[in-house]
Protein backbone atom coordinates (compact mmCIF):
# COMPACT_ATOMS: atom_id res chain seq x y z
CA UNK A 1 0.00 0.00 0.00
CA UNK A 2 1.15 3.55 -0.75
CA UNK A 3 2.29 5.63 2.21
CA UNK A 4 1.81 9.40 2.13
CA UNK A 5 3.85 11.61 4.44
CA UNK A 6 1.23 14.22 4.97
CA UNK A 7 0.26 17.45 6.70
CA UNK A 8 -3.46 18.15 6.77
CA UNK A 9 -3.12 21.92 6.23
CA UNK A 10 -0.59 21.74 3.40
CA UNK A 11 -1.96 22.80 0.00
CA UNK A 12 0.69 20.65 -1.72
CA UNK A 13 -0.18 17.53 0.27
CA UNK A 14 -3.82 18.24 -0.57
CA UNK A 15 -2.99 18.06 -4.31
CA UNK A 16 -1.85 14.49 -3.73
CA UNK A 17 -4.88 13.61 -1.59
CA UNK A 18 -7.17 14.97 -4.35
CA UNK A 19 -5.41 12.77 -6.92
CA UNK A 20 -5.52 9.68 -4.69
CA UNK A 21 -9.24 10.21 -4.06
CA UNK A 22 -10.08 10.78 -7.74
CA UNK A 23 -8.21 7.60 -8.72
CA UNK A 24 -9.75 5.65 -5.81
CA UNK A 25 -6.33 4.71 -4.46
CA UNK A 26 -6.27 3.57 -0.85
CA UNK A 27 -3.22 4.72 1.06
CA UNK A 28 -1.75 5.04 4.51
CA UNK A 29 -1.24 8.54 5.93
CA UNK A 30 1.77 9.35 8.08
CA UNK A 31 0.81 12.65 9.63
CA UNK A 32 3.60 15.13 10.48
CA UNK A 33 3.22 17.96 12.94
CA UNK A 34 4.59 20.62 10.60
CA UNK A 35 2.99 23.50 12.44
CA UNK A 36 3.85 24.36 15.13
CA UNK A 37 6.39 21.62 15.84
CA UNK A 38 8.27 21.56 12.49
CA UNK A 39 8.42 17.80 12.41
CA UNK A 40 9.39 17.91 8.72
CA UNK A 41 12.78 19.21 9.91
CA UNK A 42 13.27 16.37 12.40
CA UNK A 43 16.15 13.89 11.88
CA UNK A 44 13.83 10.94 11.18
CA UNK A 45 12.04 12.72 8.33
CA UNK A 46 15.23 14.22 6.85
CA UNK A 47 16.42 10.64 6.32
CA UNK A 48 13.37 10.12 4.10
CA UNK A 49 13.51 13.47 2.32
CA UNK A 50 16.74 15.43 2.93
CA UNK A 51 15.07 18.60 1.60
CA UNK A 52 12.61 18.44 4.49
CA UNK A 53 9.61 19.04 2.24
CA UNK A 54 6.20 17.44 2.00
CA UNK A 55 4.52 15.63 0.37
CA UNK A 56 6.44 12.38 0.02
CA UNK A 57 5.05 9.02 -1.03
CA UNK A 58 6.46 5.52 -0.81
CA UNK A 59 5.08 3.08 -3.35
CA UNK A 60 6.42 -0.40 -3.96
CA UNK A 61 9.96 0.47 -2.89
CA UNK A 62 9.96 3.85 -4.65
CA UNK A 63 10.26 7.05 -2.62
CA UNK A 64 9.04 10.18 -4.42
CA UNK A 65 9.14 13.81 -3.27
CA UNK A 66 7.27 16.77 -4.68
CA UNK A 67 3.80 17.14 -6.10
CA UNK A 68 4.77 17.12 -9.76
CA UNK A 69 6.69 13.84 -9.57
CA UNK A 70 4.00 12.28 -7.41
CA UNK A 71 1.11 13.29 -9.68
CA UNK A 72 2.95 11.99 -12.74
CA UNK A 73 3.72 8.73 -10.99
CA UNK A 74 0.18 8.18 -9.71
CA UNK A 75 -1.42 8.84 -13.08
CA UNK A 76 1.19 6.76 -14.90
CA UNK A 77 0.65 3.80 -12.66
CA UNK A 78 -2.99 4.02 -11.56
CA UNK A 79 -4.85 5.78 -14.41
CA UNK A 80 -4.72 3.21 -17.20
CA UNK A 81 -7.03 5.27 -19.42
CA UNK A 82 -4.64 8.22 -19.18
CA UNK A 83 -7.46 10.66 -18.63
CA UNK A 84 -5.68 12.77 -16.01
CA UNK A 85 -2.38 13.02 -17.89
CA UNK A 86 -2.90 11.87 -21.47
CA UNK A 87 0.04 9.81 -22.70
CA UNK A 88 -0.11 10.29 -26.46
CA UNK A 89 -1.30 13.85 -26.73
CA UNK A 90 1.71 16.21 -26.98
CA UNK A 91 -0.38 19.38 -27.12
CA UNK A 92 -2.27 18.56 -23.96
CA UNK A 93 0.93 17.46 -22.21
CA UNK A 94 2.58 20.77 -23.11
CA UNK A 95 -0.46 22.65 -21.84
CA UNK A 96 -0.34 20.63 -18.61
CA UNK A 97 3.37 21.46 -18.19
CA UNK A 98 2.52 25.13 -18.50
CA UNK A 99 -0.20 24.99 -15.85
CA UNK A 100 1.92 22.90 -13.48
CA UNK A 101 4.42 25.75 -13.65
CA UNK A 102 1.57 28.17 -12.82
CA UNK A 103 0.71 25.94 -9.87
CA UNK A 104 4.25 26.39 -8.58
CA UNK A 105 3.94 30.16 -8.95
CA UNK A 106 0.58 30.03 -7.13
CA UNK A 107 2.32 28.21 -4.26
CA UNK A 108 5.03 30.89 -4.17
CA UNK A 109 2.47 33.73 -4.03
CA UNK A 110 -1.03 32.80 -2.82
CA UNK A 111 0.35 29.81 -0.91
CA UNK A 112 3.12 31.84 0.70
CA UNK A 113 0.61 34.54 1.71
CA UNK A 114 -1.52 31.91 3.42
CA UNK A 115 1.49 30.41 5.22
CA UNK A 116 2.42 33.92 6.32
CA UNK A 117 -1.03 34.70 7.71
CA UNK A 118 -1.90 31.36 9.26
CA UNK A 119 1.45 29.80 10.22
CA UNK A 120 3.63 32.89 10.65
CA UNK A 121 6.09 32.03 7.88
CA UNK A 122 8.30 34.88 6.68
CA UNK A 123 7.17 36.43 3.41
CA UNK A 124 6.91 39.76 1.62
CA UNK A 125 3.17 39.69 2.07
CA UNK A 126 2.35 42.59 -0.28
CA UNK A 127 4.44 41.08 -3.06
CA UNK A 128 2.86 37.66 -2.50
CA UNK A 129 -0.68 39.07 -2.73
CA UNK A 130 0.10 41.23 -5.77
CA UNK A 131 1.70 38.24 -7.49
CA UNK A 132 -1.31 36.07 -6.69
CA UNK A 133 -3.74 38.66 -8.09
CA UNK A 134 -1.72 38.85 -11.32
CA UNK A 135 -1.88 35.06 -11.67
CA UNK A 136 -5.59 35.01 -10.81
CA UNK A 137 -6.30 37.59 -13.52
CA UNK A 138 -4.60 35.42 -16.13
CA UNK A 139 -6.31 32.30 -14.80
CA UNK A 140 -9.75 33.93 -14.84
CA UNK A 141 -9.28 35.09 -18.43
CA UNK A 142 -8.05 31.66 -19.53
CA UNK A 143 -11.01 29.90 -17.87
CA UNK A 144 -13.54 32.35 -19.32
CA UNK A 145 -12.34 31.60 -22.85
CA UNK A 146 -12.22 27.89 -22.04
CA UNK A 147 -15.92 28.12 -21.15
CA UNK A 148 -16.66 30.06 -24.33
CA UNK A 149 -14.88 27.31 -26.28
CA UNK A 150 -17.16 24.74 -24.74
CA UNK A 151 -15.02 23.12 -22.07
CA UNK A 152 -14.50 23.87 -18.44
CA UNK A 153 -10.95 22.81 -17.60
CA UNK A 154 -7.49 24.33 -17.80
CA UNK A 155 -6.15 22.15 -20.60
CA UNK A 156 -8.72 21.95 -23.42
CA UNK A 157 -10.00 18.54 -22.42
CA UNK A 158 -13.48 17.23 -21.79
CA UNK A 159 -11.98 15.77 -18.62
CA UNK A 160 -9.96 17.53 -15.88
CA UNK A 161 -6.21 16.87 -15.79
CA UNK A 162 -3.54 16.93 -13.11
CA UNK A 163 -3.16 20.65 -13.94
CA UNK A 164 -6.62 21.37 -12.48
CA UNK A 165 -5.80 19.45 -9.30
CA UNK A 166 -2.39 21.13 -8.99
CA UNK A 167 -3.78 24.67 -9.29
CA UNK A 168 -6.96 24.19 -7.26
CA UNK A 169 -5.66 24.09 -3.63
CA UNK A 170 -3.78 27.39 -3.51
CA UNK A 171 -6.62 29.10 -5.41
CA UNK A 172 -9.33 27.72 -3.15
CA UNK A 173 -7.41 28.55 0.05
CA UNK A 174 -6.43 32.06 -1.09
CA UNK A 175 -8.76 33.89 1.28
CA UNK A 176 -6.74 32.49 4.20
CA UNK A 177 -3.91 34.63 2.79
CA UNK A 178 -6.08 37.72 2.37
CA UNK A 179 -6.68 37.24 -1.37
CA UNK A 180 -10.36 37.62 -2.31
CA UNK A 181 -11.72 35.81 -5.34
CA UNK A 182 -14.63 38.23 -5.78
CA UNK A 183 -13.02 39.80 -8.89
CA UNK A 184 -12.59 36.39 -10.55
CA UNK A 185 -16.02 34.97 -11.42
CA UNK A 186 -14.70 32.44 -13.96
CA UNK A 187 -12.30 31.08 -11.33
CA UNK A 188 -15.22 30.76 -8.90
CA UNK A 189 -17.23 28.73 -11.42
CA UNK A 190 -14.21 26.50 -12.12
CA UNK A 191 -13.72 25.81 -8.39
CA UNK A 192 -17.35 24.62 -8.26
CA UNK A 193 -16.64 22.27 -11.17
CA UNK A 194 -13.52 20.89 -9.46
CA UNK A 195 -15.56 20.28 -6.32
CA UNK A 196 -17.99 18.22 -8.41
CA UNK A 197 -15.31 15.84 -9.73
CA UNK A 198 -16.38 12.37 -8.58
CA UNK A 199 -14.80 11.38 -5.24
CA UNK A 200 -13.64 14.95 -4.59
CA UNK A 201 -11.78 15.15 -1.27
CA UNK A 202 -12.33 18.07 1.09
CA UNK A 203 -9.87 19.51 3.58
CA UNK A 204 -9.94 21.99 6.42
CA UNK A 205 -11.32 25.20 4.85
CA UNK A 206 -12.50 23.55 1.61
CA UNK A 207 -16.06 22.28 1.45
CA UNK A 208 -17.96 20.22 -1.07
CA UNK A 209 -20.36 21.81 -3.58
CA UNK A 210 -24.09 21.20 -3.84
CA UNK A 211 -24.95 18.46 -6.37
CA UNK A 212 -24.92 19.62 -9.98
CA UNK A 213 -28.37 20.05 -11.48
CA UNK A 214 -27.64 17.62 -14.29
CA UNK A 215 -26.70 14.92 -11.78
CA UNK A 216 -30.23 15.04 -10.40
CA UNK A 217 -32.32 15.11 -13.54
CA UNK B 1 -38.81 44.50 -0.73
CA UNK B 2 -37.05 47.02 1.44
CA UNK B 3 -33.71 48.76 1.56
CA UNK B 4 -31.38 47.56 4.28
CA UNK B 5 -30.02 50.61 6.04
CA UNK B 6 -28.25 51.80 2.93
CA UNK B 7 -25.69 54.52 2.95
CA UNK B 8 -23.64 55.63 0.00
CA UNK B 9 -20.39 53.68 -0.02
CA UNK B 10 -17.54 54.87 -2.10
CA UNK B 11 -18.17 57.91 -4.24
CA UNK B 12 -20.86 59.93 -2.50
CA UNK B 13 -22.23 60.96 -5.88
CA UNK B 14 -22.99 57.36 -6.91
CA UNK B 15 -26.77 56.99 -7.03
CA UNK B 16 -28.18 54.17 -4.91
CA UNK B 17 -31.59 53.93 -6.54
CA UNK B 18 -30.42 52.80 -9.95
CA UNK B 19 -30.12 49.57 -11.88
CA UNK B 20 -26.58 48.33 -12.48
CA UNK B 21 -25.48 45.20 -14.34
CA UNK B 22 -23.55 42.84 -12.05
CA UNK B 23 -22.96 39.75 -14.21
CA UNK B 24 -23.56 38.28 -17.64
CA UNK B 25 -26.74 36.25 -17.31
CA UNK B 26 -25.20 33.04 -18.64
CA UNK B 27 -22.52 33.24 -15.94
CA UNK B 28 -25.15 33.00 -13.21
CA UNK B 29 -25.16 29.24 -13.72
CA UNK B 30 -27.35 26.70 -11.97
CA UNK B 31 -26.25 25.56 -8.50
CA UNK B 32 -23.69 28.35 -8.23
CA UNK B 33 -23.53 31.52 -6.16
CA UNK B 34 -21.95 34.60 -7.74
CA UNK B 35 -20.14 36.87 -5.30
CA UNK B 36 -20.16 40.50 -6.35
CA UNK B 37 -20.30 43.98 -4.89
CA UNK B 38 -22.20 47.13 -5.77
CA UNK B 39 -21.55 50.53 -4.15
CA UNK B 40 -19.72 48.83 -1.32
CA UNK B 41 -22.48 46.29 -0.64
CA UNK B 42 -21.54 42.67 -1.09
CA UNK B 43 -24.16 40.68 -2.96
CA UNK B 44 -24.79 36.96 -3.44
CA UNK B 45 -26.43 36.42 -6.83
CA UNK B 46 -27.91 33.03 -7.58
CA UNK B 47 -30.35 31.38 -9.95
CA UNK B 48 -32.82 28.78 -8.77
CA UNK B 49 -33.66 25.71 -10.84
CA UNK B 50 -36.76 27.44 -12.23
CA UNK B 51 -34.48 30.14 -13.66
CA UNK B 52 -35.37 32.92 -11.19
CA UNK B 53 -32.42 35.14 -10.23
CA UNK B 54 -32.00 36.34 -6.64
CA UNK B 55 -29.71 39.16 -5.47
CA UNK B 56 -29.26 38.97 -1.72
CA UNK B 57 -27.18 40.71 0.86
CA UNK B 58 -24.12 38.45 1.13
CA UNK B 59 -24.58 37.90 4.82
CA UNK B 60 -26.45 35.28 6.79
CA UNK B 61 -28.78 37.07 9.24
CA UNK B 62 -27.86 34.51 11.87
CA UNK B 63 -24.10 34.98 12.34
CA UNK B 64 -23.10 37.17 9.43
CA UNK B 65 -21.21 34.54 7.41
CA UNK B 66 -21.03 35.16 3.66
CA UNK B 67 -23.82 33.30 1.89
CA UNK B 68 -21.62 33.02 -1.21
CA UNK B 69 -19.62 30.24 0.47
CA UNK B 70 -22.86 28.32 1.05
CA UNK B 71 -24.81 25.95 -1.14
CA UNK B 72 -27.30 26.64 -3.92
CA UNK B 73 -29.62 23.61 -3.85
CA UNK B 74 -31.79 24.84 -6.70
CA UNK B 75 -34.62 26.06 -4.46
CA UNK B 76 -32.77 27.41 -1.42
CA UNK B 77 -29.45 28.74 -0.23
CA UNK B 78 -27.91 26.87 2.70
CA UNK B 79 -25.60 28.84 4.95
CA UNK B 80 -22.25 27.07 5.39
CA UNK B 81 -21.96 27.90 9.08
CA UNK B 82 -25.06 26.55 10.87
CA UNK B 83 -27.05 25.25 7.93
CA UNK B 84 -29.87 27.79 7.99
CA UNK B 85 -31.85 27.59 4.75
CA UNK B 86 -33.39 30.50 2.82
CA UNK B 87 -36.02 30.21 0.10
CA UNK B 88 -35.58 31.58 -3.40
CA UNK B 89 -37.75 34.65 -3.98
CA UNK B 90 -38.82 35.50 -0.44
CA UNK B 91 -35.45 35.02 1.29
CA UNK B 92 -37.44 33.57 4.18
CA UNK B 93 -35.65 31.13 6.49
CA UNK B 94 -37.29 27.73 6.06
CA UNK B 95 -35.25 25.52 8.36
CA UNK B 96 -32.84 25.79 11.29
CA UNK B 97 -31.01 22.49 11.85
CA UNK B 98 -30.53 23.19 15.57
CA UNK B 99 -34.34 23.52 15.98
CA UNK B 100 -35.74 21.06 13.45
CA UNK B 101 -39.25 21.09 14.93
CA UNK B 102 -39.73 24.85 14.97
CA UNK B 103 -41.08 27.01 12.18
CA UNK B 104 -38.60 29.87 11.68
CA UNK B 105 -39.99 33.30 12.56
CA UNK B 106 -40.97 35.64 9.73
CA UNK B 107 -38.19 38.03 10.79
CA UNK B 108 -35.59 35.40 9.92
CA UNK B 109 -35.15 36.55 6.37
CA UNK B 110 -32.15 37.60 4.28
CA UNK B 111 -31.81 41.11 2.92
CA UNK B 112 -32.94 41.22 -0.69
CA UNK B 113 -32.17 43.61 -3.51
CA UNK B 114 -34.04 44.20 -6.75
CA UNK B 115 -32.87 41.75 -9.43
CA UNK B 116 -33.78 41.37 -13.08
CA UNK B 117 -32.44 40.21 -16.43
CA UNK B 118 -32.20 42.28 -19.58
CA UNK B 119 -29.87 42.50 -22.59
CA UNK B 120 -27.97 39.41 -21.50
CA UNK B 121 -27.07 40.78 -18.06
CA UNK B 122 -28.32 40.38 -14.53
CA UNK B 123 -29.14 43.81 -13.10
CA UNK B 124 -29.41 44.82 -9.46
CA UNK B 125 -31.06 47.81 -7.81
CA UNK B 126 -30.17 48.31 -4.15
CA UNK B 127 -33.39 50.18 -3.36
CA UNK B 128 -36.65 49.50 -5.09
CA UNK B 129 -37.18 47.14 -7.96
CA UNK B 130 -39.07 48.46 -10.94
CA UNK B 131 -37.69 47.14 -14.22
CA UNK B 132 -34.16 46.96 -15.57
CA UNK B 133 -33.54 49.58 -18.23
CA UNK B 134 -34.10 49.18 -21.91
CA UNK B 135 -30.91 50.24 -23.63
CA UNK B 136 -30.70 48.84 -27.11
CA UNK B 137 -28.77 51.20 -29.34
CA UNK B 138 -29.50 49.56 -32.66
CA UNK B 139 -32.75 48.20 -33.94
CA UNK B 140 -32.73 44.58 -35.13
CA UNK B 141 -29.06 44.13 -34.31
CA UNK B 142 -27.18 41.04 -33.23
CA UNK B 143 -26.18 41.46 -29.61
CA UNK B 144 -23.31 39.77 -27.77
CA UNK B 145 -22.27 40.26 -24.16
CA UNK B 146 -18.51 40.68 -23.90
CA UNK B 147 -16.24 39.44 -21.13
CA UNK B 148 -16.71 41.69 -18.12
CA UNK B 149 -13.44 43.21 -16.86
CA UNK B 150 -12.72 44.02 -13.22
CA UNK B 151 -10.71 47.20 -12.68
CA UNK B 152 -8.93 48.39 -9.57
CA UNK B 153 -10.12 51.87 -10.46
CA UNK B 154 -13.42 53.65 -9.70
CA UNK B 155 -16.09 53.89 -12.37
CA UNK B 156 -15.50 57.63 -12.73
CA UNK B 157 -11.86 57.01 -13.70
CA UNK B 158 -12.78 54.27 -16.17
CA UNK B 159 -15.36 56.58 -17.76
CA UNK B 160 -12.83 59.40 -18.04
CA UNK B 161 -10.30 57.07 -19.72
CA UNK B 162 -12.92 55.76 -22.09
CA UNK B 163 -14.03 59.23 -23.16
CA UNK B 164 -10.43 60.17 -24.00
CA UNK B 165 -10.65 57.68 -26.85
CA UNK B 166 -11.46 54.08 -27.61
CA UNK B 167 -10.56 51.93 -30.59
CA UNK B 168 -11.87 48.65 -31.90
CA UNK B 169 -12.06 46.79 -35.19
CA UNK B 170 -15.38 46.44 -36.92
CA UNK B 171 -14.43 42.98 -38.14
CA UNK B 172 -11.46 41.53 -36.22
CA UNK B 173 -11.36 38.42 -38.43
CA UNK B 174 -11.86 40.03 -41.82
CA UNK B 175 -10.79 42.88 -44.02
CA UNK B 176 -11.44 45.64 -41.47
CA UNK B 177 -9.27 44.06 -38.81
CA UNK B 178 -7.36 47.14 -37.70
CA UNK B 179 -8.84 49.06 -34.76
CA UNK B 180 -10.28 52.45 -35.57
CA UNK B 181 -11.35 55.33 -33.37
CA UNK B 182 -14.89 54.90 -32.15
CA UNK B 183 -17.39 57.72 -31.83
CA UNK B 184 -18.16 58.08 -28.12
CA UNK B 185 -21.39 59.19 -26.47
CA UNK B 186 -22.01 59.16 -22.74
CA UNK B 187 -25.69 58.65 -21.82
CA UNK B 188 -24.81 59.10 -18.16
CA UNK B 189 -21.86 58.55 -15.83
CA UNK B 190 -22.11 54.75 -16.14
CA UNK B 191 -23.27 54.22 -19.72
CA UNK B 192 -21.00 55.06 -22.66
CA UNK B 193 -21.53 54.02 -26.26
CA UNK B 194 -18.64 53.50 -28.65
CA UNK B 195 -19.55 53.07 -32.30
CA UNK B 196 -17.66 52.27 -35.48
CA UNK B 197 -19.27 52.64 -38.92
CA UNK B 198 -18.48 51.37 -42.39
CA UNK B 199 -20.49 51.01 -45.58
CA UNK B 200 -23.64 49.04 -44.74
CA UNK B 201 -22.16 48.00 -41.43
CA UNK B 202 -22.13 49.31 -37.93
CA UNK B 203 -20.93 48.09 -34.54
CA UNK B 204 -21.72 49.63 -31.19
CA UNK B 205 -20.27 48.66 -27.84
CA UNK B 206 -22.37 49.88 -24.95
CA UNK B 207 -20.13 50.03 -21.90
CA UNK B 208 -21.98 49.59 -18.63
CA UNK B 209 -19.94 50.43 -15.55
CA UNK B 210 -20.64 48.67 -12.27
CA UNK B 211 -19.38 50.76 -9.34
CA UNK B 212 -18.05 48.06 -7.01
CA UNK B 213 -16.86 50.50 -4.36
CA UNK B 214 -14.70 53.54 -3.83
CA UNK B 215 -11.74 52.14 -5.76
CA UNK B 216 -13.03 49.31 -7.95
CA UNK B 217 -15.43 48.82 -10.80
CA UNK B 218 -16.45 46.31 -13.42
CA UNK B 219 -16.56 47.18 -17.11
CA UNK B 220 -19.41 45.31 -18.78
CA UNK B 221 -19.82 45.48 -22.53
CA UNK B 222 -22.68 44.79 -24.91
CA UNK B 223 -21.70 44.50 -28.57
CA UNK B 224 -24.37 45.12 -31.19
CA UNK B 225 -23.66 44.76 -34.89
CA UNK B 226 -25.65 45.29 -38.05
CA UNK B 227 -24.76 44.12 -41.50
CA UNK B 228 -23.16 40.86 -42.55
CA UNK B 229 -21.81 38.53 -39.92
CA UNK B 230 -20.39 35.13 -40.73
CA UNK B 231 -21.88 33.42 -37.70
CA UNK B 232 -18.89 31.10 -37.59
CA UNK B 233 -18.01 30.08 -34.06
CA UNK B 234 -14.28 30.66 -34.55
CA UNK B 235 -15.11 34.21 -35.60
CA UNK B 236 -17.26 34.69 -32.53
CA UNK B 237 -14.31 33.71 -30.33
CA UNK B 238 -11.99 36.03 -32.26
CA UNK B 239 -14.45 38.91 -31.75
CA UNK B 240 -14.66 38.14 -28.03
CA UNK B 241 -10.85 38.00 -27.78
CA UNK B 242 -10.47 41.28 -29.66
CA UNK B 243 -12.85 43.17 -27.39
CA UNK B 244 -11.34 41.50 -24.31
CA UNK B 245 -7.93 42.84 -25.36
CA UNK B 246 -9.26 46.37 -26.00
CA UNK B 247 -11.16 46.45 -22.72
CA UNK B 248 -8.13 45.10 -20.83
CA UNK B 249 -6.08 47.96 -22.27
CA UNK B 250 -8.77 50.37 -21.05
CA UNK B 251 -8.59 48.78 -17.59
CA UNK B 252 -4.80 49.10 -17.53
CA UNK B 253 -5.03 52.76 -18.53
CA UNK B 254 -7.56 53.45 -15.76
CA UNK B 255 -5.45 51.62 -13.18
CA UNK B 256 -2.41 53.67 -14.22
CA UNK B 257 -4.25 56.78 -13.04
CA UNK B 258 -4.96 55.32 -9.57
Amino acid sequence: MISLYDFELSAECYQVRLMMAALRISYRRIELDVYPNREHESPWFLKINPSGRLPVIEDDGLTLCGTRAILEHLTGRYDPGGRWYPRDDPKTRASIARWLEVAERLAATAGAARMHDTMFEHADIDACRAGAHALFRALDEHLWFAEQSGHGWLCSQSHPTIADLACFPDVMLSEEGGISRLPYPAIRRWTDRVKRIPHFATMSGIFSASPARSALT
Amino acid sequence: MSAIGLTAAGDASDPIDRWFPVARGEEVVARHIVQTQLLGREIAVWRDDAGVVNAWENRCPHRGVRLSIGLNTGTELHCRYHGWRYASGSGQCTYVPAHPGQKPAAAMRVGRFGAGEAHGFVWVNLIEPAEPPHLSALASAQATTLRSIYARAPAVTVAACLLRGYRFALDPTGADDSPTDAALVASDAYTIRASVHAVLREAVVTFLLQPVGASQSVIHGLLETTGETSGVDADRLAVLRHHNAQMTALRDAAEELC
